[in-house]
């Protein structure tokens, strides 16, 4: 037990601490970092070029610059990065990668050369069409010109070997990950809401080969235990994501156990798998094409509703959580649609308008202790 | 003896019932978290039931201020206690709509009474109470008088801002270009009508829908707001107290299930 304890505190320091974290990292391994923002960007590539890929979700910075570039009314998450970007917080990272999955930062992008003009800037624009041929031939040209840049400021050749060699241990990342949150429904007490988001997040400021035998070591240890029995709510939880610690504590304080997730932050970035065949940079492109079920990338038969219900159904989950990040335009708009099919198939679900800064959190807690319960 | 305490952000209510569920005792007093409102709600609705603190077997405290309150022995949400509450005065209630000072919700009851969604706006003053206040203090009217003000008007002015702060600038505007204080009231309480029955679209108005809470006592509020979702609401008796009874009642209940 003593070892669970270890490794949980090492990855929530690493995930409260990350400019620290990724410092630290970088001074161990060796390896520059270049940041990236939200959503879906070539980690691999950049971990093939032999550097640090760095998640950039905001945090619990208070804007005062970024009022020059963004409006109030925009995603939170993204004003804090400029906020970050602006005031030099990322100033020891070789470049910043922004993918322009909504107009917010579409405009990031644009706004990024002047507004942060010391952190060199990779845009990346992924297609909207992305299950079409042409959409694949798009995104490998598009993955050819980033890998080329990465090679600039990596100062060497990425080969096919090192591709492969890093798509290798992203899905063995990824199909790690996939176990943990699969293990939570059988330890819900020590992997409890606030703590799996931490385990869960401290792998954007981590080599991510470390990090993975890390969770490895942690899944090992806690196999090892009976498996804890909680007479709680068991949700999937479905967003941008589900922070702060005053969110993830009523969560905690209500028993509700989030066996299951939809959230871009997690499980979006490692539920699909590369496909086996192909070149390295085809099969980065067809597992974006492989990719459903999320808001951020254009879906014509849009399955998100049916991505929830199945997962509440696998999961023999109680009800989902819905936490919409305000002035997400992509998530608010496949909520109607996933709404329906929701109420279709009978499920209870909670929603909650949520922000990265949320100091009154009364609200939100009245909210969730109202949904369990509606529940029990 | 069951005391049920539901501390909002204006006001504070108590409710005392016992066995046979007969309400003994009950008081609202006008400050709400974070004052002596509540204890002097309880001390009120004690003297009336002729009771002592210590005759109280068990309690329960809802509303915004429950988390602080620590002499109850539970605290449970408002939107539970006040489903409890309908459900129990308004057997049949399948929506319940509650307008308070600062927060409105709507609750959906299944055919038990029980709550099966609910959706509720507390960050934005508009539908709520003190969209209402605010009004009443341009139209140098008391709140208590804004529904019979709005009786006289012989036209509906339309109040287009949504947010509290703009729409007094606008009210403010209309008066000085000559609009009548009745009319201004009549339209006033249209946008607290059409800003709730929003809110209740979001999942559905189903009947029979009741209206709890203290704004239900505005009887302009409470026709258009039928107006708006075209639906007969029936205002239960005591609204302002609901949220308190069904706390009672849950006192009761939980107490039961630990003997």
């Amino acid at each position: 037990m003593n070892r669970i304890k270890e490794i949980i505190s090492a990855l929530e320091q690493t995930a409260n601490h990350p400019a620290k974290a990724v410092k630290a990292s970088m001074q161990e391994t060796g390896k520059k970092a270049v940041g990236c923002f939200p959503y879906y960007t070539p980690d691999e590539i950049i971990y093939a070029a032999g550097m640090l890929p760095v998640g950039l979700w905001g945090g619990q910075t208070d804007i005062k610059l970024a009022d020059k570039y963004l409006q109030s009314f925009c995603c939170s998450i993204m004003r804090i990065n400029v906020e970050q970007g602006m005031k030099g917080m990322y100033d020891f990272l070789s470049a910043v990668v922004i993918p322009t999955y909504c107009d917010t930062l579409k405009c990031i992008c644009d706004n990024w050369q002047v507004a942060v003009p010391q952190t060199y800037l990779i845009p990346m624009v992924y297609p909207q069409h992305r299950k079409i041929a042409a959409g694949m031939i798009y995104l490998i040209d598009e993955y050819k010109r980033v890998q080329k840049e990465f090679e600039t400021i990596a100062g060497k050749k990425i080969t096919e070997k090192d591709l492969e060699d890093s798509i290798a241990l992203y899905e063995d990342y990824r199909k790690t990950m996939q176990y943990f949150t699969a293990l939570v429904s059988k330890y819900p007490i020590t992997l409890n809401a606030k703590t799996r988001h931490l385990i869960i997040k401290a792998a954007y400021f981590m080599d991510k080969g470390l990090y993975t035998a890390k969770v490895k070591e942690l899944m090992k240890e806690l196999k090892k235990l009976p498996e804890e029995k909680l007479d709680g709510i068991k949700v999937v939880v479905t967003g941008i994501l589900a922070e702060t610690d005053a969110l993830l504590d009523a969560f905690v304080q209500n028993q509700m156990v989030f066996v299951a997730d939809d959230l871009a932050q997690e499980s979006r970035q490692f539920r699909t798998c590369a496909r086996s065949t192909g070149t390295a940079l085809e099969r980065l492109a067809y597992r974006i094409a492989d990719h459903d079920g999320c808001s951020l990338l254009y879906d014509e038969e849009k399955k998100h509703g049916q991505l929830l219900i199945d997962l509440v159904r696998e999961n023999h989950a109680d009800g989902v959580v819905v936490c919409m990040m305000k002035f997400c335009n992509p998530e608010e708009f496949d909520y109607p649609i996933y709404k329906k099919e929701l109420e279709a198939a009978g499920i209870p679900m909670l929603y909650l308008e949520i922000e990265q800064k949320m100091d009154s959190a009364e609200q939100i807690r009245t909210r969730i202790q109202s949904f369990a319960e509606m529940i029990k | 003896m069951f005391l049920g305490i539901d501390i909002g952000s204006s006001s504070s209510k108590a409710v005392i019932i016992n066995t046979q569920l007969k309400i003994l005792g009950k008081a609202v007093v006008n400050t709400g978290a974070g004052t002596q409102g509540p204890e002097k709600a309880v001390e009120a609705a004690l003297r009336e039931a002729g009771l002592s603190r210590e005759e109280i077997k068990f309690s329960v405290v809802t509303g915004y201020g429950r988390i602080t309150y620590d002499k109850a022995d539970k605290q449970i949400t408002e939107i539970t206690c006040h489903a409890r509450g309908a459900a129990y005065m308004m057997p049949g209630a399948r929506t319940v709509i509650d307008i308070g000072g600062q927060d409105a919700k709507v609750i959906r009851l299944d055919k038990n009474g029980k709550v099966e969604n609910f959706v509720m706006n507390e960050k934005c003053a508009a539908g709520t109470g003190r969209f209402l206040e605010v009004m009443a203090r341009i139209l140098d009217c008391g709140i208590e008088n804004l529904s019979t003000l709005s009786d006289n008007a012989n036209e509906e002015i339309i109040i287009s801002n949504t947010c509290t702060v703009f729409a007094e600038s606008e009210v403010i505007s209309q008066l000085a270009a000559g609009a009548k204080r009745e009319n201004v009231a009549k339209g006033a309480h249209k946008a607290v009508a059409k800003r709730v029955a929003g809110l209740g679209s979001r999942i559905g108005l189903t009947p029979d829908v009741v209206m709890t809470g203290g704004v239900a006592l505005n009887k302009g509020v409470v026709a258009a707001l039928e107006k708006e979702i075209g639906q007969k609401i029936t205002v239960v008796e005591n609204p302002q107290i609901i949220g308190a009874i069904g706390a009672a009642l849950y006192a009761l209940e939980i107490s039961s299930k630990l003997q």
